[in-house]
């Protein structure tokens, strides 16, 4: 399906739809979040708007929504696949629902201000592509009458694999349309009332004294009677943890394989076959603008609420069940000693050369921080967008593993990002308090990546491949608490996290409320309200679209723009000429990034003289590569020496896969 | 999937040329001795290579004539839109296919290797030919059901044998190589159509580089520093196609099918060839879809070439190595495999190979819990068979050393066939050369002339690796009465084969479905647990779970063990115990409780 903004008739049609059905739209933007529907009439309506912009339907989901993908940019002009693009992409993360109205107020800047002058400049030389609802299953979960926090697609999955799929979802028992968490006093429990905020927990540290005394489960009951509630619920897959690089194998919620999903593979699909995408902006749970990466590449740790880590530990054991003897455990570790037939399985054909292929030791590793020289782009695209949005303290923070923005620059090599979308006002404010985004300070130098959202830090294989131990459990979070203790860890950072939404005038907590549960007895229901701490309140979405708009502008701006700036001819008589071309990067980005070059992901960028092969005597190939050229007008010149006939005219090509293209004519004379 | 039905229009041929011998089928002159074995159901020649077309004729053919157990699908499509044909063999009569282990065998995802293919058709042929005649062999294809795909890269098959065999290991979805823009727009070119890509050799007196080899005229050495050689080497045959000055720098594909699988998947720069993701290319998520609705398969053969070796994973080192009791069903089934291919050495992908990221049977073992293998089906040693050879292979003065043997065998085995002299050619930039290759049809591919030995013992060692799938009996019983209505009841399980019902990488990564040991009947079970010996009374290891009558086994049933299993019930009557495994079948039995 495809719908061109120049089909007016079906616009005026589906404009009267909206009119009818939308809630009232401040100043022609959405001020609500918006079901599939809603948002699918209103990004019509944008697209339709203009001939600017067009719309089309690159998948279907499991429960039938289209995965719409946007385009916009001037047609006029040169193709646009041969222009630098930018590739937007929204609600990765099924419950972060900012992200789709970010992209779509996106669309709706570059549509209504398509008369300024830098707009036009950005339409006219690029090209924007949006996917502002890549998981439309788990998106209408926020719809539902009864709200958790689902991240996850609609594809059914046996999370606990234990022959029955999704057979204990969690039940809404007090009746409040939320889910949350329960608190059972039991002396058995790790946790206790956290005394630097009464309505939290926190895990006790028996070393300083501490005892515990409450469980924590999720809200719901045992439906299947295994002794564990809710761990198993409906869906799915979560498109931020589907990709491949530091791909999280074996948790159920990154799918059985990277890119396993309609969603995932619709945008891998179209990322692959567009190679002129030369940035990536994605709106999802992971920031890198506001802080961009460290002096070593890294990211800052993840910054999460723990009950639901708590909650999430509760179920930890279930992959245990049913483990009985040998057979089970861990692989022998290592491959040092084979101890002959028998003992370690194949034998030594050649044996292990040091820094061969059978050296274990041996082989390029993936890269897992950004390049030391590229780090300068990422911290000045940081500042542009601190600048432009004014976010510069974001509320919850998710290591990326698997997430789309991290292939983006890792495999696809162009500067990728990630941002919530929306912030709090400053950490400063708020009493002394650290900003959430700040080093835990019970992890002294951990690495991003190398710590799980438990604040555990966990073995991360190069490019945080495959583990070889045990299955990692039901999610990313539970992972936090592998080993069965029945305890998640947690960052301690729940206080931080509360204070900082309650400054912002966001109700993100419900407090405890006894409830008789038919298993557990008395509990507390309470906890962090579903989609308070990704979502901002939805009256701030217009003017975060119009500040994201704009920095997509910037961004724009800032890619690598390649053109021939000069040439020139010299004439050596008897139809010999010396033809010379200069290149020019009028952009600010390099044409490749480092890591675009070392992991061979970004073209070349090459001249190429229309004459026959033989008719070049001397210089530079008939087709020759540009090295990377840095950019604020960096230059590279090219020259051949040719044979030719006087007065004729011959064409030079520029071609760049991320920036641009180019062509000049010169008279031979 | 698309299954092939008996078409009357289409096989009236067939039938025709099977009906006779199918008639014979009944008389069981199998069973007598007779000096002279009985005829073939189909008289199938096993020397020649066949292409897709062929390899799919063959196919309707055999399922034609043994409908009952054969059918013929299509896994999907290639690329090019060449099907990826599937032969299952299963006898309805001992339960359908997903109740039976599968063994899943594979070949030829490299184009060039095609061998494998021809492996797969004789392993269906023979287990047909052989049903009524061999006990052992209907024993295997009743308890078993086999999924024999011949070529999961069949556009690759069809450039390998319909071109000059150049560059054919790769797919053919195409690729931008040069980043011009344009795909798969300059490939070689086989300019004086002899079916080859051959070397170009220049004649310049005094001025070259290289000279003939004394071993053999068609051999070129570069000669040593300070002296001038008669010739100069210019490359490979090819023109630049698409008018960039370049020569052959973007042909098809360029991508190895055998790294877009998803276990320890690495992207291009760290895994060459890899493409963009997993199962991106149309053939490989074809097998992983199969692979997904099949998950009673348990053992898994990828034929490759060559080497002569009996490979396992994992093929990157980087993430350990297998739990100890999956190694010890590879290490027995490897070992075995030595014996059964002479030559063929059992090796992991890694250490003695190279390093592999994205290998397809990493995926069968990872990600669905297959124990699984890839022979490299060709090696030179075939040659040497005897001590005699093995001797003189090693002389510099015989016909038969080391880089001359090639020749020989070549000249006396198959008439020289394969190594052409070099040939004068006018060349459209270079002028008078000299051109000369190597015949497509050796290297990497076994004469023909031994090609029945190669599939028989590779098909021996697979049907070998099939017959040690996992395959669950329910043995002994005993009843104890306690007094009081409670009873103790005993069950004996076993797993004679020696893989696992799952394997511990398949449990360690949640991809297979638990064992499930349930009960129904007239009693209550109250409380369930493993006996750590049954000729020694003694406590036993308590299962602890919510629902006994449905007592989940993550671990599986370990390989050529029997464990037995106590429940207290209370009441008496019948009490029927099933255990039901994804990879080793569905027993039951009923106990009498009183």
């Amino acid at each position: 399906m495809r719908i061109c903004g120049s089909s007016w008739m079906a616009g005026l049609s589906i404009l009267l739809a909206t009119v009818l059905v939308m809630p009232e739209p401040t100043q022609g933007q959405t001020a609500s979040y918006l079901d599939f529907d809603g948002f699918t009439r209103e990004l019509r309506s944008i697209v339709n708007s203009s001939n600017l912009a067009s719309m089309e339907s690159l998948g279907t989901t499991l429960e039938g929504r289209e995965v719409w993908m946007v385009t916009v940019g001037n047609t006029s002009g040169s193709p646009l696949a041969d222009r630098p693009g930018v590739l937007v992409v929204g609600n990765l993360e099924g419950d972060h629902l900012v992200g789709s109205h970010m992209a779509m107020e996106a669309v709706r800047y570059l549509v209504d201000h398509a008369q300024d002058e830098t707009v036009q400049a950005a339409l006219t030389g690029h090209v924007f592509y949006f996917f502002p609802r890549l998981n439309p299953d788990g998106a209408e979960a926020m719809f539902a009458p009864v709200k958790s926090d689902r991240k996850t697609n609609a594809r059914p999955y046996d999370d606990d694999n234990d022959g029955r799929t999704d057979e204990d979802g969690p039940e809404d028992l007090n009746g409040d349309g939320f889910v949350t968490v329960m608190r059972v006093a039991d002396p058995f429990g790790a946790y206790m009332v956290d005394p630097a905020n009464e309505r939290l927990l926190k895990r006790a540290d028996p070393t300083k004294g501490e005892t515990g005394g409450y469980k924590v489960y999720w809200e719901g009951t045992d439906d299947d009677g295994d002794g564990f509630i809710n761990e198993d619920g409906p869906g799915g897959v979560d498109m931020n943890r589907n990709f491949q690089h530091a791909y999280p194998y074996w948790q159920a919620d990154a799918g059985l394989h990277m890119v396993s999903e309609v969603e995932t593979r619709a945008l891998m699909d179209f990322t692959v076959s567009h190679r002129n995408i030369s940035a990536i902006l994605t709106f999802g749970e992971t920031d890198n603008l506001v802080t961009p990466p460290d002096s070593r590449g890294g990211l800052a740790g993840p910054n999460l609420p723990d009950l639901p880590i708590f909650a999430d530990a509760s179920n930890a054991d279930v992959s245990t069940v049913g483990v009985f003897g040998a057979g089970g455990g861990g692989g022998r570790g290592g491959f040092g000693g084979r101890g002959g037939r028998g003992g370690g399985g194949g034998i030594y054909l050649r044996g292990a050369q040091l820094g061969s292929d059978n050296d274990p030791s041996s082989g390029t590793r993936p890269s897992t921080t950004v390049a030391t020289q590229d780090l300068v782009y990422f911290t000045a695209i940081s500042d542009a967008y601190k600048r432009i949005t004014g976010i510069d303290n974001v509320p919850v923070h998710r290591t990326p593993e698997g997430a789309f923005f991290q292939y983006g620059y890792f495999q696809y090599g162009v500067p990728s990002f990630s941002t919530l979308g929306w912030g709090l006002p400053a950490a400063s404010d708020a009493e002394g308090q650290q900003g959430p985004l700040a080093d835990s300070p019970e992890e002294p130098g951990a690495r991003p990546g190398a710590v799980d959202p438990g604040g555990v830090r966990v073995r991360t294989p190069p490019g945080g491949g495959m583990p070889a131990g045990g299955r990692a459990g039901l999610s990313n979070q539970v992972a936090g608490a592998r080993g069965g203790s029945g305890a998640g860890g947690g960052s301690g950072s729940d206080a931080q996290i509360l204070q900082g939404l309650e400054a912002a005038g966001i109700n993100a907590f419900t407090d405890w409320t006894v409830f008789q549960h038919p298993e557990l007895g008395e509990v507390e229901i309470g906890g962090f309200i579903p989609y308070a701490t990704t979502n901002p309140p939805a009256e701030q979405l217009p003017e975060l679209g119009e500040k994201h708009g704009e920095f997509l502008v910037e961004l724009a701006g800032m890619l690598p723009r390649v053109r021939i700036a000069d040439t020139e001819v010299t004439s050596h008589g008897g139809g010999i000429f010396t033809v010379s071309v200069e290149v020019e990067n009028t952009g600010f980005l390099p044409t490749a990034l480092n890591h675009g070059t070392r992991s061979r992901s970004v073209g070349p960028t090459f001249v190429q003289i229309q004459v026959d092969d033989d008719a070049i005597l001397s210089g530079a190939d008939k087709t020759a590569s540009i090295g990377v050229l840095a950019g604020s007008g960096t230059r590279e010149k090219v020259t051949w020496v040719i044979q030719g006939r006087e007065g004729a005219q011959l064409e030079i090509k520029l071609h760049s896969q991320k920036s641009g293209r180019d062509t000049a004519t010169v008279t031979l004379r | 999937m698309r299954i092939f039905r008996l078409l009357a229009a289409t096989s009236l041929a067939a039938l025709a040329l099977a009906a006779y011998p199918v008639a014979q089928l009944g008389t069981v002159q199998a069973q007598q001795n007779q000096g002279s074995d009985p005829p073939h159901t189909l008289e199938i020649a096993w020397d020649r290579w066949l292409d897709h077309a062929d390899m799919g004729e063959r196919m309707r053919l055999m399922a034609r004539t043994w409908p009952k157990f054969l059918t013929l699908s299509s896994m999907g499509d290639s690329y090019e839109g060449r099907e990826l044909w599937l032969m299952t063999i299963n006898n309805p009569d001992t339960g359908p296919e997903l109740s039976k282990a599968g063994m899943f065998i594979e070949a030829n995802v490299h184009g060039n290797e095609i061998q494998g293919g021809e492996i797969c058709l004789y392993t269906i042929w023979y287990l047909m030919e052989n049903y009524e005649r061999n006990p052992e062999i209907k024993r295997l294809v009743d308890e078993r059901v086999f999924y024999i795909a011949p070529t999961v890269n069949p556009d690759g098959r069809d450039y390998f044998l319909h071109g000059a065999g150049s560059g054919a290991r790769t797919g053919h979805m195409p690729v931008d190589q040069d980043g011009d823009g344009a795909f798969d727009e300059d490939g070689p070119d086989d300019l004086n159509g002899n079916g080859m890509i051959e070397q170009i050799r220049k004649y310049v007196p005094g001025e070259g580089t290289h000279r003939i080899s004394r071993l053999d005229p068609r051999l070129m050495e570069a000669v040593p520093p300070g002296e001038k050689g008669d010739w100069i080497l210019l490359g490979s045959e090819g023109v630049d196609n698409d008018g960039d000055g370049r020569v052959n720098e973007d042909g098809p594909g360029s991508y190895d099918g055998n790294r877009n699988y998803g276990a320890d998947w690495q992207p291009n720069y760290i895994q060459g060839g890899a493409m963009d993701y997993p199962f991106q290319l149309p053939e490989s998520r074809a097998t992983q879809d199969f692979l997904a609705a099949h998950p009673n398969i348990a053992g898994n053969q990828s034929y490759h070439n060559s080497g002569g070796m009996i490979l396992r994973p994992p093929g990157s080192a980087w993430y350990g190595d297998f739990p100890a009791s999956d190694i010890r069903a590879y290490d027995e089934i490897g070992e075995n495999g030595e014996r059964i291919l002479p030559w063929y050495n059992y090796i992991i992908i890694w250490q003695g190979l190279y390093t592999v990221h994205g290998g397809s049977i990493d995926w069968t073992s990872d990600g669905h819990g297959i124990i699984a293998f890839s022979n490299e089906l060709w090696t030179g040693n075939k040659y040497f068979q005897s001590p005699l050879l093995a001797e003189q292979q090693q002389d510099d003065r015989t016909p038969i050393s080391q880089g001359r043997s090639r020749y020989f065998f070549d000249e006396f085995l198959e008439f020289g066939e394969n190594y052409p002299q070099w040939t004068p050619f006018d060349h459209p930039e270079y002028g008078e050369v000299e051109m000369s290759g190597t015949g497509k049809l050796t290297g990497r591919i076994n004469p023909r002339f031994m090609s029945m030995e190669a599939f028989h013992r590779n098909m021996a060692f697979t049907l070998y690796h099939a017959d040690e799938m996992p395959l669950m009996t329910l043995g002994d019983t005993k009843v104890e009465s306690l007094g009081g209505g409670m009873y103790k009841v005993w069950v004996d399980i076993t797993n004679p084969k020696v893989i696992p019902s799952i394997t511990a990488r398949g449990m360690n990564h949640g991809v297979v479905r638990p064992d499930l040991l349930t009960v129904s009947g007239d009693v209550e079970v109250v409380s369930a647990g493993w006996v750590p010996n049954k000729h020694r009374p003694g406590k036993t290891q308590l299962i602890d779970q919510k629902e006994l009558d449905r007592i989940m086994i993550r671990s599986g049933h370990p390989g050529k063990t029997t464990k037995t299993i106590e429940y207290l019930v209370r009441g008496s009557g019948n009490m029927e115990v099933t255990y039901s495994s994804v990879k080793g079948g569905t027993v039951s039995t009923t106990v009498r409780v009183r």
